[in-house]
């Protein structure tokens, strides 16, 4: 019984007090926007061919690199934290091929997914790019690329590039910015970082929540 | 095959195909259309206001139709409104077009109906649309009841033949405008096979004015009560007819949805895209096998099947040709011819088995079937939910991604972290196509303006703005630094900028981060 009286005081309060959380500062008053109504309008395009150039407006300039700088990814292995992708096999991704076509690129399952290629030996490392998914616009959500010499990644991890800015990924928010995909791929400037291994991280897209990868391709000096 | 055991097929064939149609409705984000159509309908829900537009979103009877499912789900706004009732209602429709099928039993005999309905209950294409808001099942389920009910008319039927024939060709036309071109198919179909098939004797108890007029005035007066809006309207009755030169210009000189005149068989004989690949190719191959039996002499102990079997080749062949002629085309709009073939292959499965002698032959044919059927279920599942808003799914048609629903849900978990909490401006600022389905998805949000340019100072104010891709330069240097922005799909190649005032978003981050480091 007493619950029921509590209960009921309290409810009767919530009511009586409600007008006040509305109520307006002293002096002032709410400003009574008109707000355009959306326009109805009839069943858009199904839009199949790209459009990247519109989206993504100047090609990306030159990139330099100390002199003797190679491609050390190509062919090398690639592991991951999805050992069944859905298409296409791990070994597309260092394997040279950028056409971004059907069986070209490696799906791998929903959420945060990485890939990770072992380039054999620790090396000093000064580009880095990667290709997830270029036949469409799309921004891949929470790219991480990190390097490091423990092939877990649980010390000695250099963090290349992050743009998790929500850290919704739980790997630390990141300050870099979301890019939207493109043919010529993603460079990211590892600085002469040293590593083995390089991982990269992503969480879906914005057309839908798998994970691709067409190419990844990390240049350093040999020795 | 007995009469309890078509009976039992057709019962499970409709179990099954309700409950493919109604599982898990809101897995797919809400389409642009959906959407669009979705806000017309609360307005009459809410305010009792609709109005037939002559320019778009087809007839009445969707709105009309869907306020009862509403009611009984106790949602009378927008807001209160969910993916489950809307869908629920074309979902019903879809799965009433099976129920109509053993009408068709004294016409094409049990097995045809049986395997017809199986087929329509598990076929991807019927499924998918099924679960849409869009007119479509509804269309399918009128034009199918239209052509059953004339052929029955045909063949003998009572007036009440006619009467019903009326009331589902004026469902049908206040449903879509394409009514024009599916009605007339049937009725052309229907006196090819009648003039071509051998006379027996059967023929409508009436002379033919009588029932003619009771299907013309039933016809008139259902539609003339939907399109007026009840009586409330009558200036709508003459609406359709303004329509009629907005659908005429589509259809011959579209600016848009061009496709070339094998799209439709194309789509359902097989797409692929990605590692991905659809065929409803069964189906057509059945309906082969049914139309053959159209020209096969009639068997004297059977002439009003000779009929039936013209006439239903007949009205899918036409009502295909016809809208494959059609230069506009939508995958959906496949659904009316489609639902004839599926008949003519149902009528294909019993010839089959008639004309399979031996037992073995039998078995061979039934696990056959058994193995395309369990196949198109597959289908109807993986593109009704495991690839439901994927681009790969060939029956998803500039679909919205599951993105724009995240880009919802943080603009809603923001305006949470805003003082003036839902009643938060949000500034849309993106060309009309790019702007749905948000009105739906922030349809809890009152202070939410729609803008096609970036040019109004009021829509700059906000403390989230959504922009179109195009005028993210000119907002960059509007406003100057002070907004963080995220990127978010709509559609394929649709990408929109959330732009999100950078105090905001501070409150926000540290409230999520706080949170994830609290659960750590």
């Amino acid at each position: 019984m007493t619950k029921h009286i509590l209960a009921s005081s309290l409810l009767l309060l919530t009511w009586a007090l409600a007008p006040l959380g509305a109520q307006a500062p002293a002096g002032k008053e709410e400003l009574k926007l008109k707000l355009p109504k959306p326009m109805f309008i009839g069943t858009p395009t199904n839009i199949r061919s790209p459009n990247l150039e519109k989206v993504t407006g100047k090609p990306r300039g030159p990139v330099y690199v100390p002199k003797g700088t190679t491609l050390l990814s190509l062919n090398e292995a690639v592991t991951s934290s999805d050992d069944f992708p859905v298409i296409g096999e791990l070994d597309m991704i260092t394997d040279g091929e950028k056409s971004g076509g059907d069986g070209f690129f490696v799906e791998l399952g929903p959420g945060t997914q990485w890939v990770q290629v072992d380039l054999g030996a620790s090396r000093a490392l000064h580009a880095i790019l990667a290709w997830h998914y270029h036949t469409q616009a799309r921004v891949y959500r929470d790219v991480v690329v990190q390097v490091s010499d423990d092939p877990a990644f649980k010390k000695g991890v250099t963090t290349v590039f992050n743009n998790d800015h929500d850290n919704s990924s739980k790997l630390g928010a990141g300050k870099d910015k979301e890019y939207i995909e493109v043919a010529e791929g993603k460079l990211f400037e590892p600085n002469g970082a040293k590593g083995r291994y390089v991982r990269f991280y992503s969480s879906g897209n914005t057309t839908n929540d798998l994970n691709h990868y067409v190419e990844v391709e990390v240049y350093g000096l040999p020795k | 095959m007995t009469r309890g055991g078509a009976g039992a097929l057709v019962a499970i064939a409709l179990v099954t195909g309700l409950a493919l149609r109604v599982a898990r409705l809101d897995v797919r984000p809400m389409h642009h259309d959906e959407a669009n159509q979705a806000v017309k309908f609360a307005a009459l829900l809410e305010r009792g206001e609709y109005r037939y537009d002559a320019r778009d979103h087809h007839g009445p009877t969707l709105y009309y139709l869907s306020v009862p499912a509403a009611l009984l789900r106790g949602q009378t706004t927008l807001a209160s409104l969910d993916e489950r009732t809307l869908r629920g209602v074309t979902a019903a429709f879809g799965a009433a077009a099976i129920l109509l099928l053993p009408l068709l039993t004294p016409a094409i005999g049990r097995t045809a109906v049986a395997a017809a309905a199986w087929l329509l209950a598990l076929s991807p294409a019927m499924v998918f649309y099924s679960r849409m808001f869009i007119q479509e099942s509804m269309f399918v389920c009128f034009t199918l009841a239209f052509a059953i009910a004339l052929g029955r008319l045909a063949r003998g039927g009572g007036s009440g033949w006619a009467a019903i024939a009326g009331a589902a060709a004026g469902l049908a036309a206040a449903t879509k405008e394409t009514a024009a071109l599916v009605l007339p198919a049937a009725l052309a179909a229907c006196a090819i096979a009648w003039w071509t098939s051998p006379r027996d004797g059967v023929a409508s108890k009436s002379p033919w004015p009588r029932p003619a007029f009771t299907g013309v005035a039933t016809a008139a007066a259902v539609a003339a009560l939907f399109y007026s809006s009840f009586l409330t309207e009558p200036a709508g009755l003459l609406d359709p007819f303004r329509a009629a030169a907005t659908y005429l210009d589509r259809g011959l000189a579209p600016e848009s949805h061009v496709q070339p005149w094998h799209y439709y068989l194309g789509l359902l004989a097989y797409s692929s895209s990605d590692g991905v690949w659809w065929s409803e190719g069964v189906v057509l191959a059945l309906a082969l096998a049914g139309a053959a039996a159209a020209f096969r002499p009639p068997a004297a102990s059977r002439p009003g099947r000779a009929f039936w079997v013209r006439y239903l080749a007949g009205y899918a062949v036409i009502t295909l040709a016809t809208f494959s002629a059609i230069r506009y085309k939508t995958p959906w709009n496949l659904l009316p011819f489609y639902a004839g073939i599926i008949v003519l292959a149902g009528i294909g499965v019993s010839t089959l088995v008639h004309a399979a002698r031996s037992r073995a032959l039998r078995a061979a044919l039934a696990a056959a079937l058994a193995i395309g059927g369990l196949h198109l279920g597959w289908q109807a599942w993986r593109a009704s939910v495991t690839y439901a808003a994927d681009p790969r799914n060939p029956y998803a048609y500039a679909q919205t991604v599951p993105d724009a629903v995240r880009m919802a849900s943080r603009i809603r978990d923001l305006a949470a972290h805003h003082p003036a909490r839902a009643l938060m401006q949000v500034s849309v600022i993106a060309p009309p196509h790019e702007q749905w389905p948000l009105p739906w998805y922030l349809r809890t949000m009152p202070h939410v303006g729609y803008w096609s340019r970036p040019d109004d100072a009021l829509a700059l104010q906000a403390p989230v703005i959504v922009a179109a891709m195009p005028f993210t330069d000119e907002l960059d240097a509007v406003l100057d630094g002070r907004y963080i922005s995220e990127f978010y799909g709509v559609r394929p190649e649709v990408l929109l900028t959330l732009y999100i005032e950078r105090g905001l978003w501070d409150r926000f981050l540290a409230d999520v981060t706080g949170n994830a480091a609290a659960a750590q």
